[in-house]
């Protein structure tokens, strides 16, 4: 398919992701609890998607390939290495501005 | 824009009724962030009977990659634009998280503050995406807003007058 509004019925519906590195489409599946292999454009120079994805990894949440160690990757992959991915917190944000707000 | 969008409706998405009416500004040529904001604000309203909204479009200060001459002319071309808007909505608040279109709106507030207009609170908060790096908008605003907000240590270390509250989205 090309665009579809959400992808959240058919991440549902996954044992496994392969995606590129956007934010949002990382974000989206690790909060869905699915496992994820980000493949990462090489071809994109200063590419700040990397560092999501790069981080994402080191934290054990996502493991990362390039298009060409895809396979191998996959043939290799052991995905109870992934950690769960723990929620953002918008509620600290909350409080924060709470408080600012308090004190004008 | 999309991703700018999701991300800070869900900021807003644990914050009271004292945070109302709610402006929103985003870019003319943003497709789907209106009807997401939309979306949010049914909610809201399911259980804020009384809570408000408008919605504002300003043109894009620039395109991802645009050149550096041609975005400080496209940028000053938002900003004479939302000049108007933001001494109409005198906000009390500014809250901001990327979007090229967000650097003409805390310009026009920083303008209407020197002026002795209106005073608003500039908070900033960066995209989840940004681990290692700013982007051009947190570079800018990282001087000019009140509150700067990571969501990650490495840019807390880089940026020590920004706030780290953990991942807050």
């Amino acid at each position: 398919f090309r665009f579809k509004d959400s992808l959240a019925q058919d991440l549902r519906g996954a044992d496994l992701v392969i995606s590129h590195a956007g934010a949002g489409s990382c974000l989206e599946t690790l909060e869905q609890g699915k496992p994820l292999i980000v493949v990462i454009n090489d071809k994109l120079m200063n590419n700040h998607q990397l560092e999501l994805a790069k981080q994402l990894q080191s934290d054990g949440h996502v493991l990362c390939c390039s298009c060409s160690t895809l396979v191998e990757t996959l043939q290799s992959m052991d995905l109870s290495t992934l950690k769960p991915f723990p929620p953002g917190q918008p509620e600290k944000f909350a409080s924060f501005l709470d408080k600012v707000v308090e004190f004008q | 824009t999309g991703g700018h969008t999701t991300e800070i409706l869900r900021l807003l998405s644990c914050l009271s009724e004292s945070y109302s009416p709610r402006h929103y500004i985003i870019a003319d040529s943003d497709k789907m962030s209106e009807a997401k904001i939309r979306s949010f604000e049914q909610k809201r309203a399911e259980t804020f009977s009384s809570s408000q909204f408008t919605l504002d479009r300003i043109p894009r200060s620039r395109e991802v990659r645009q050149s550096w001459t041609s975005s400080v002319v496209s940028t000053l071309y938002s900003i004479l634009y939302s000049l108007p808007l933001t001494y109409k909505l005198k906000p009390d608040l500014i809250l901001c998280n990327g979007p090229g279109t967000c650097v003409p709106v805390c310009i026009s507030a920083l303008l209407l503050g020197l002026l002795g207009i209106k005073r608003a609170i500039i908070v900033y908060v960066e995209s989840i995406c940004r681990v290692e790096t700013l982007s051009l908008s947190g570079k800018i605003l990282y001087y000019f807003s009140d509150y700067f907000i990571v969501q990650w240590p490495n840019l807390k270390e880089k940026y020590p007058k920004s706030v780290y509250l953990g991942r807050i989205v």
